[in-house]
């Protein structure tokens, strides 16, 4: 009987070693072990909570989401519990989690983003933040942070400083003119790895009433029609920021199966994320590392690392 | 409100699939294994999220030529459906899942046959609770609200049979009522009208919009008036379980408060994950005590919430003043399942009225 290859799937992520490269995504899958009932969370390579803000936030009425084709619409409006009962309720929780979690952060202002952050980068049980610059549903910050180069500077910095040793993800809009130049920036500012895409903003209108669907007007389009986009975005930055500066990319948009995220890999992620298909299907994330396992063996790849990047 | 903890994926077979008039379906499902057991433990008012996503669409002379735009949408998401009835044996769960055809995942449900099967994300939320000491239940359907409250009125004559329990039934049309049986020109009295409930031994009344069946108008006029005739009648013994569309629960909601009635009713959002981490079905609702309000999550807070808690879209008042067809019209209310139909039936009932 042949004897079941060894292959290696581990992955260096900004100096931290995950046992594997697939991560959930921000606010698809709660700020802990809301999932467990459906996969073994502590199977992830890594654990992305919903954005956090200082205060808490009611966020958008309802409709908060439609369902496009091939993908949905959501706007949620970053609702969230706030930074104190983040900390009292969900930390406890995280801490009991074996697997690496990032704290994904949202904000305002600058100062917002900072005093989250100060407060949780002393806490044992989290390994990193990321930083959504990105959020197209809400009034005042997010994405507005995220289209400008100088803002990005500006709030990666101020972050990195409190962020201490912890990695310091900066998650990027892709509607904008060139995400390298935005990319660029995040880097020269001191973070340690980029996450990408964040959703698109789109619209669906309801023509018998003429009015958009949703009550925030607009919200952000994610799922498999996102996909190709995002993959095309993770490779133009790994080519053109990434790979030179030695940066991890966390490739997501739109993937739901292992075929998906592999081809993020070969784009030039080092890990991925899985979010809206984990709406569909609660254990897709663990399917998908055993999926990628299955790729290396099937393909002899000895470690994951040599998938990296490795487009024809 | 009693929370189920074994909810999982599921896969159950279809055993039979079939039309009960116009656009209303129904789909005897069959459990076995874990989600047998798990099923077992369902409660009414509780709700799957199923996967339909691989079904094709029927040939389209068989899709309502309304439908047949928003049908060729491709479905990425689950979709929450109630269980009209659930029957636990000891190694298999049956379920009845009675559906309305108005979209691309429901036209989908029409071309399930005996021996396919589907994935069920379930049992999920919280259902209807029975609290005690109440002597009268009366349950409010409106439209498609009937499933929760089918499997609810089986529960109560099981386990609650002091309990005496009466059903007030609207819809647009003798037609558009979600239940088997004929209802043309039927009288407005109480009585075993539909046979669902008659052979549970409830008696029910129904309102249609246009009066093709029973009482002519809303279904919360209709009960109103009942309550208006009752003697020895006590509000502390009462309780009143509501499902069907927003402004029908607003309404039961303001009747249960203005006579002091305790009153549950079963809420419907847009949902993506159907088990709290995506926060897409917000039902805003009061903080006691304070002016504010929260956004509770339909799936898991709910979806049936205590009728006093809720702050309804659209308001009650608004429907009052500007009428519900105005409302509508104007983004006042948002969408509904049945608002389309609710409108047409409206503008037709207002003209008529005017
Ligand atoms: C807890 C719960 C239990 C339900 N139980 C049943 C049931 O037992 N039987 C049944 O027929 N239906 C039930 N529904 C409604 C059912 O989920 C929708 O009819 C179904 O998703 C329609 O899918 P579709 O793709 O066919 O149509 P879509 O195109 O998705 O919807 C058609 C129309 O319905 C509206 N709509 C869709 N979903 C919702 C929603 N959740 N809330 C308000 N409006 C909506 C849309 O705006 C559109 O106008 C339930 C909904 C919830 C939330
Ligand atoms: C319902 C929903 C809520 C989301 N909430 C957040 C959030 O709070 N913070 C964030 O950075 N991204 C959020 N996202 C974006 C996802 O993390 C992800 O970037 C995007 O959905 C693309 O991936 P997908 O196609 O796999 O879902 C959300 C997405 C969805 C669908
Ligand atoms: S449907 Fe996702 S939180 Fe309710």
């Amino acid at each position: 009987m042949a004897k079941k290859r060894e292959v290696d799937i581990s992955v260096d992520f900004a100096g931290r070693r995950l046992a594997n490269p697939v991560f959930t995504a921000s606010g698809t899958c709660g700020y802990g072990d809301e999932l467990a009932d459906f996969m073994d969370v502590n199977r992830l390579g890594g654990f992305i909570t919903k954005s956090i803000t200082l205060q808490p936030r009611k966020g958008n009425p309802a409709p908060r989401i439609v369902e496009t084709d091939a993908g949905m619409l959501n706007a949620i409006g970053l609702a969230n519990v706030g930074l104190e009962r983040f900390v009292a309720e969900k930390l406890p929780v995280i801490a009991r989690m074996s697997v690496p979690v990032f704290v994904n952060v949202a904000g305002e202002r600058i100062d917002d983003y900072v005093a989250v952050v100060e407060r949780l980068a002393s806490e044992k049980a989290i390994a990193g933040f990321e930083l959504n610059i990105s959020c197209p549903n809400v009034a005042k910050g997010g994405i507005s942070f995220g289209r400008d180069p100088e803002q990005v500077k500006e709030i990666t910095s101020a972050v990195r400083k409190a962020a201490g040793d912890r990695i310091l993800s900066v998650k990027l809009a892709p509607a904008v003119t060139d995400i390298s130049v935005i990319a660029r920036a995040a880097v020269e500012a001191g973070a340690n790895a980029l996450s990408l895409i964040n959703t698109f903003t789109a619209m669906v209108i309801d023509i018998e009433t003429r009015r958009p669907v949703l009550a925030n007007r607009t919200g952000g389009l994610s799922g498999p029609a996102v996909k190709p986009i995002a993959v095309y975005l993770v490779n133009k930055v790994y080519n053109e920021v990434a790979k030179k500066a030695g940066i991890p990319i966390l490739g997501l948009g739109g993937i739901r199966t292992a075929s998906d995220a592999i081809e993020f890999l070969i784009a030039g992620a080092s890990a991925v994320a899985v979010g809206t298909a984990s709406f569909i299907q609660p254990d897709s994330a663990v399917r998908i590392i055993d999926g990628i396992e299955a790729y290396c063996v099937r393909h002899n790849v000895a470690r994951l690392a040599d998938l990296v990047g490795s487009l024809a | 409100m009693v929370n189920n903890k074994s909810k999982g994926v599921f896969t159950a077979t279809v055993t039979s699939n079939r039309r009960i008039r116009e656009c209303f379906w129904t789909i005897d499902l069959e459990f076995t294994g874990a989600g047998a057991a798990a099923f077992a433990e369902f409660q009414p008012g509780q709700f799957v999220q199923v996967d339909v996503s691989h079904l094709g669409l029927p040939a389209e002379d068989l899709i309502a030529p309304d439908l047949r735009d928003a049908s060729r949408r491709n479905i990425l998401l689950r979709r929450p459906f109630s269980f009209a009835d659930v029957t636990a044996g000891p190694d298999r769960t049956t379920a009845e899942l009675l559906y309305c055809v108005l979209g691309p995942a429901s036209v989908r449900l029409t071309t399930l046959s005996r021996g396919d099967s589907l994935s069920f994300l379930g049992p999920l939320g919280n259902g209807f609770s029975v609290p005690p000491g109440k002597r009268l239940a009366l349950l409010v359907v409106g439209g498609m609200g009937a499933p929760p409250i089918r499997c609810l009125a089986k529960l109560l004559k099981a386990e609650y049979p002091g309990t005496n329990v009466i059903a007030f039934i609207g819809a647009k049309t003798a037609q558009a009522l979600p239940f088997e049986g004929q209802f043309e020109e039927m009288p407005e009295r109480v009585d075993s009208f539909v046979p669902a409930l008659a052979r549970l031994g409830i008696p029910s009344a129904v309102a249609t919009d246009d009066g093709s069946a029973g009482y002519r108008g809303f279904v919360t006029e209709r009960l109103a008036q009942w309550l208006d005739e009752q003697r020895n009648w006590s509000a502390e013994g009462t309780v009143i379980y509501a499902c069907g569309p927003e402004p029908m629960l607003a309404a039961t909601a303001k009747l249960a408060a203005q006579r002091n009635i305790d009153c549950q009713v079963s809420m419907e959002r847009r949902m993506a994950c159907g088990i709290g981490v995506c926060q897409s079905c917000a039902v805003e609702c009061r903080v006691e005590g304070s002016n504010e309000t929260v956004y509770k999550l339909c799936c898991q807070d709910g979806p049936v919430f205590d009728s006093r808690t809720v702050v309804f879209d659209p308001p009650i008042q608004v429907v009052e003043e500007v009428g519900l067809a105005r409302a509508i019209k104007e983004g006042l209310a948002s969408p509904t399942v049945d608002e389309a139909r609710i409108l047409e039936a409206l503008e037709h009932g207002e003209e008529e009225r005017s």
